[in-house]
């Protein structure tokens, strides 16, 4: 056991040798906006190194008695080096010059909030999505085709979201249970009768309040993302997963037990109530008019088998407005008005993602001209 | 959207709980075996507070659900919830896990990471290589949700 345990160890340190050359010489090294990032991977590496030195030296104590504990951490060393090889090296190790668009806007993002100041920021190829823990640098998943334009940007801000609420774990969770609490009581009926129906109602009253929890972080991340990118955020998300298929617009009751998103329609009749309360009628607008011509065309009627009813709507409104509240997202108007001296060293993106979609939508021929003119611009100021 | 936050901040606490207990089990069973270890000494004292805390917080959820099957756990994450199934589910398996943590409750841990008595860390060391158990399979699950499987 002993030498299995030395040989892992030593393996480790020889692939974190290859790693730390390969990320030397990565691209990612030479750009200004990924400094941070770079430094965080390089001491992660580091720390690695010195955990598995310790199992060593620990191997060399001779003592059996502590041999379990010790392939207890050359198998956590292992697994936190394969994640620091096959996620947190990627955006240094495949970095190009076109993710200056999107470093700058999450340079930004954090930089402008107290809580994310210090947490480097990094981008990813992959599906939209993020690694938000206050612990790690946080890296924002982007298709590459996305990345390289101003439309999806807005998504980030979604992914932010969660990356705001773990930075006020204790007391979002203590408002998502506020709204669990009160969700049960409207889903619990005023007589019971204790027999085989109503314990698989009791059942699954216990699922669909269990499911809300990532549900309500899922909103609470929506409107942060309309809360900081207004409109253009709204356009973004619904262009991105409205022809995607049906099952973003309606989903059989099993499936939505064991879904960590709420059905996509209803965040966005969500996204389009909170987008109407903020005086973005005109928008809230063209959202609400193409996901129902959308669902007409498609047979589909709103169904979300118990998992949301209209009488929900105030506690769940309220709970996300709170939330807003103890996180303190920058907001798109103050962003459009330049009213507010920002603490970033790197322009506020809102304006220019805001003209972006009003032309992609008045002026889509010329869009992309256009798009390419401004980025340079951005990227210059 | 993919919801690998979920996966990564469990991955994250999981990783933290087992360095936790780890540092304090090789620290504590060298102790026992008479080796003074005091290289590993304040890093020791601190995976106590650590695991004190997380033991406090799994308490009181592990309560919760032992009100009953049927009693939503609310404000509490998808895979921190999991955890404690995991966890009440292997209280029932005498077969497995024979510590004091599994035939109490995860608060009544908080005495015996205060005390030094000799017999209380060997309890201590015993409920601590049983509870990473549970651990090694709950982080083993996060792994392949965010790296894949082979």
């Amino acid at each position: 056991m002993q030498e299995i345990l030395r040989h892992s160890n030593v393996h480790v340190l020889h692939e974190l040798d290859r790693l730390t050359t390969l990320l030397r010489d990565a691209p990612g090294v030479q750009m200004t906006e990924l400094e941070p990032y770079y430094t965080w991977v390089k001491n992660a590496g580091e720390g690695l190194r010195q955990s598995v030195e310790q199992n060593l030296r620990d191997l060399n104590l001779g003592q059996r008695d502590i041999l379990a504990s010790i392939a207890s951490e050359t198998q956590k060393v292992t697994r936190f080096f394969h994640m620091l090889d096959q996620r947190l090296a990627g955006p240094v190790l495949r970095a190009r010059p076109s993710d200056r668009l999107c470093l700058r806007v999450l340079r930004w993002l954090h930089e402008v909030h107290p809580q994310t100041l210090h947490i480097p920021a990094a981008v990813s190829d992959g599906q939209f999505a993020s690694y938000p823990d206050p612990h790690w640098p946080t890296i924002y998943f982007m298709p590459p085709s996305a990345q390289t334009g101003l439309l999806y940007l807005p998504l980030f801000f979604h992914e932010f979201g969660h990356l705001l609420y773990a930075c006020h774990e204790a007391e979002m969770d203590a408002l998502v249970e506020q709204l669990q609490e009160t969700l049960a009581e409207l889903l619990t009926p005023g007589i019971q009768r204790e027999d085989l129906h109503d314990r698989i109602e009791v059942e699954k009253r216990r699922t669909i309040v269990e499911t809300w929890y990532a549900w309500a972080q899922e909103l609470f991340c929506d409107a942060v993302g309309l809360t900081i990118g207004g409109p253009a955020f709204a356009h973004a998300f619904s262009l991105h997963l409205q022809m995607l298929g049906r099952g973003h617009f309606s989903l059989p009751a099993d499936e939505l037990a064991r879904r960590d998103h709420p059905v996509t329609w209803l965040r966005i009749q969500l996204l389009v109530h909170r987008a109407r309360e903020m005086g973005h009628q005109e928008d809230a607008e063209i959202l609400d008019t193409r996901w129902k011509t959308l669902a007409t065309a498609l047979g589909i009627v709103a169904d979300y088998h118990g998992f949301y009813e209209e009488e929900f709507l105030p506690a769940i409104q309220e709970t996300i407005d709170d939330m807003l509240t103890e996180a303190e997202p920058v907001t798109y108007s103050d962003e459009l008005t330049e009213s507010t001296a920002r603490a970033s060293l790197f322009s506020s993106p809102i304006r220019l993602l805001h003209r972006a979609w009003k032309q992609f939508m008045e002026n889509h021929d010329e869009f992309r001209q256009w798009e390419e003119r401004e980025i340079v611009t951005f990227l210059q100021s | 959207m993919s919801t690998q936050w979920l996966a990564v901040q469990s991955f994250e606490r999981s990783q933290d709980m087992l360095g936790a207990m780890n540092t304090l089990s090789i620290h504590l069973k060298l102790r026992l075996a008479g080796v003074p270890d005091e290289e590993r000494r304040q890093a020791a004292a601190r995976a106590r507070e650590t695991l004190t805390t997380f033991f406090k917080k799994l308490d009181a959820t592990v309560q919760e659900t032992q009100r009953g099957e049927a009693t939503p756990l609310l404000g509490v994450d998808p895979r921190l919830r999991q955890l404690v199934k995991s966890f009440v589910s292997a209280k029932r398996d005498r077969r497995r896990f024979h510590s004091v943590l599994f035939q109490r409750m995860p608060g009544d841990m908080v005495s015996l990471f205060a005390s030094e008595k000799e017999e209380d860390l060997e309890a201590l060391v015993q409920c601590l290589a049983e509870f990473r158990v549970i651990l090694e399979e709950h982080v083993y699950e996060d792994t392949a949700r965010i790296l894949g499987e082979i």
